[in-house]
This record gives structure tokens, C-alpha cells and sequence, in this order.
């Protein structure tokens, strides 16, 4: 559990300074955040055409309401803690490449959501933009990684890690599991 | 023996159930913590308070909180010869850097462990010190570098230590917040985890 956890602070600060950096933020964070606005923009369209995207900036041409996608609301820091998580676990490669891949899908999915979400919850009313972007959208980002966690936890086969599981027993002093029949 | 439907429960773990008890605890607790916070974050304002006390007694002269804002009053000139006897003031909210509260009390909740009200007050515990962590890193991102050059000369702080006052300001804004209740709420919750790798039963 202690190996777990000083793996997974380590690499989550060495993975959020490294996105900090001016290259990273440049050839990396820049265009990703780029692409988010995009993509978000390009959904809203099946259903509302006057969305556009400059940048990273979503756009109302009608009522000229706009939001600009900054850092904390690309996914990029949700993504990052995942991949800590998952690659901090005991388990093999092949699973941690699995779970990182479809953590990666679950995070940016439910983040398009929040974007769109806030695009036009802007427009209904600030006071309640500014609750949703603040508190609710961070919170429920989060949950989706440790939700995204676990289930990858669960999936894991038992013999998959090289490790003691974290919180559990010794290796052959683990009680029988419980049945259910 | 249990009926199918039971078994199939079962056979899926405490997962889903967990999941469907976090949604419905959230409005519940966010709801609590809006309205408590001014309460909930004063042991947070302690904490500020004792460190720049202690660390920045040069930067700041007081702090008050006002429901869940902290004004810091600085020795800082406005650095205008019109405002003379003027210091600079910062407020913080405490709410940006204490919303992992409600999240961390809907996982406790939705997770139905014996000793909740104890993990509660664990979690509690182990949250205050980094919601004052975003507190002070606000306040000094705030005079060392967004009040500009002016103000930020008169800080004494040196280019390497504004680069780690914006790192620790991002880190405590965008990773602190959210990761730390849920690293509590694992910690806090091993058995649970255990049963969660407890492979479905085949028969």
C-alpha cells in the first residue's frame, strides 16, 4: 500500500510539472485543448448549428455567449491522476495499457460532456455556471477516474500483479472468499 | 442458496450499488457544505493563519475570514504616492479549495462501512491541511505574481521561487482539490476494496 502510494504521488507530480512546462504546454496541452473545443463544438452542431470553435473558445453565433476551455477543464489533470493511479497498481502491462486506454476514453467522453454542459448552462444562468464549473463538474470528473479505477481494480485478474494488492493480507494468510451460493 | 436475481448482485459486487449511492448522496452533501462552510473551513483558516504567520510574517499582517472568504491584509504599498498608507489586501475563497468535502462525505456515505461517522471525521482531518495549502498558494500566487511587478518586488521572492509558487498554486487549484478525497476515501476504505477484487462466483 505505501510502495502504491508514494509511486502514484511521484508520478502524478512528475506528470503535472512536465505538463507545465512552456514545450508541453505548446505541442501538447495547446492542441489537445484545441481539439476538445472542436469536437465539443462539432457534436453541439447535430442539434444546435450556430456553435462554433476559434481555438479554444466555443461560440454562440447567435447570441454571442462563449466559453474558453482553460487548464483543470481539458481532462488532461483528470487523465493524469488516472494514469498514476493505474500504472502505480500492481499489475501487469498489458492491463495497465487496457485500463489507460479505456480510462482515457471514460474521462475525455464525460469531459466533452461537461464542456457542453457548461456551454450552455452559461447561457441559462451564470450563478448556476459558475456552481457547476467550480464544484460539481470537478467533483464528478473525479469520481469518474476512481469509478474508472475500481472497476479497472475489479477487472483485474487476481494472478495479473506483481505485488501485494494494497490494503490486502500477506500473500497466503488471505481468507477464502466468500461464496455466494 | 439465494435467488438468481440476488446471486447476479452478487456476482457484480458492491460496485454498482456504491456507485448509485454516491449520486444520490452528492446533492445531499454539496447542499451541506455550501451551507456549512463557513464552519467547516475555519479549522483550514487556522491553519493558514498559524503558516503565514509563522512563514510570511513579513508579507502579511492580518487575516480575517468573512463566511468562507479569507482577506489577507498585507504590508504591500499600492506603490501609488495617491495612496499612501495603503496595503494591499487578498481575498481567498475557501470554497474553490474545500469542495472535495461534500465528495469525500458522499463516497464515506454511499460506501455504508461500519465507523462512517469516524472516517468522516479522518477524512475531515486529512482534507483541512491541503484546503489551507490552496488557500496560502492562492494568496501567494496572487502577490508574487498576478498583482504585477510592482507589487511582486516587493515580496523578495526570487524567479525559482515564483516558479514554485505558481506550481504549488496549480497543484493545490487543479490536483489537491479532488485527488485528495479520494485518496482518503481509498485508505479509509481497504476492506471495501478487498471485497471489490473478490472475483464473481462462477456457480
Amino acid at each position: 500500500m505505501i510502495r502504491f502510494f508514494i509511486t502514484f504521488i511521484v508520478l502524478q507530480a512528475v506528470l503535472f510539472g512536465a505538463e507545465l512546462t512552456p514545450w508541453a504546454q505548446q505541442y501538447f496541452v495547446g492542441p489537445w485543448t484545441n481539439a476538445l473545443a472542436a469536437v465539443s463544438a462539432w457534436l453541439v452542431t447535430v442539434i444546435d448549428p450556430n456553435v462554433a470553435a476559434t481555438g479554444k473558445v466555443i461560440r454562440s453565433t447567435v447570441t454571442g455567449f462563449a466559453v474558453s476551455i482553460e487548464a483543470g477543464c481539458n481532462g488532461i489533470e483528470a487523465t493524469i491522476v488516472l494514469v498514476a493511479a493505474i500504472f502505480a497498481f500492481p499489475a501487469s502491462w498489458g492491463d495497465r495499457i487496457k485500463g489507460f486506454a479505456a480510462g482515457v476514453i471514460a474521462v475525455q467522453g464525460l469531459n466533452i460532456v461537461r464542456v457542453i454542459s457548461l456551454f450552455y448552462l452559461g447561457q441559462w444562468s451564470m450563478q448556476v455556471f459558475e456552481w457547476a464549473h467550480l464544484y460539481v463538474w470537478q467533483a464528478l470528473i473525479m469520481l469518474d477516474v476512481l469509478v474508472v479505477w475500481l472497476v479497472w481494480v475489479r477487472l483485474l485478474p487476481r494472478d495479473g500483479g506483481n505485488g501485494p494488492r494494497p490494503g490486502g493480507p500477506p500473500e497466503g494468510s488471505r481468507a477464502p472468499a466468500p461464496v455466494s451460493a | 442458496m439465494i435467488p438468481p436475481v440476488a446471486a447476479a448482485g452478487k456476482a457484480r459486487g458492491p460496485l454498482p450499488g456504491f456507485i448509485a449511492g454516491v449520486f444520490a448522496w452528492l446533492p445531499v452533501t454539496f447542499v451541506a457544505w455550501y451551507f456549512a462552510a463557513p464552519v467547516l473551513t475555519w479549522p483550514a483558516a487556522l491553519i493558514v493563519e498559524l503558516v503565514a504567520k509563522t512563514a510570511f510574517a513579513d508579507l502579511v499582517q492580518s487575516i480575517e475570514q468573512v463566511r468562507a472568504v479569507l482577506t489577507f491584509a498585507t504590508t504591500l504599498k499600492p506603490g501609488s504616492s495617491s495612496t499612501q498608507g495603503a496595503v494591499i489586501t487578498v481575498d481567498v475563497d475557501l470554497m474553490l479549495y474545500s469542495f472535495g468535502l461534500p465528495l469525500y462525505a458522499a463516497l464515506v456515505l454511499a460506501a455504508k462501512e461500519p465507523g462512517w461517522v469516524r472516517r468522516l471525521v479522518l477524512g475531515y482531518a486529512v482534507l483541512m491541511p491541503f484546503v489551507a495549502w490552496g488557500a496560502l498558494a492562492d494568496f501567494l500566487k496572487n502577490v508574487a505574481i498576478t498583482l504585477g511587478p510592482q507589487i511582486a518586488s516587493q515580496t523578495g521572492f526570487v524567479a525559482w521561487q515564483r516558479d514554485a509558487i505558481a506550481f504549488a498554486y496549480q497543484f493545490g487549484a487543479l490536483i489537491l482539490p479532488t485527488v485528495v478525497p479520494a485518496v482518503a476515501w481509498v485508505l479509509t476504505h481497504r476492506g471495501f476494496l478487498e471485497r471489490l477484487k473478490v472475483p464473481p462466483d462462477p456457480g
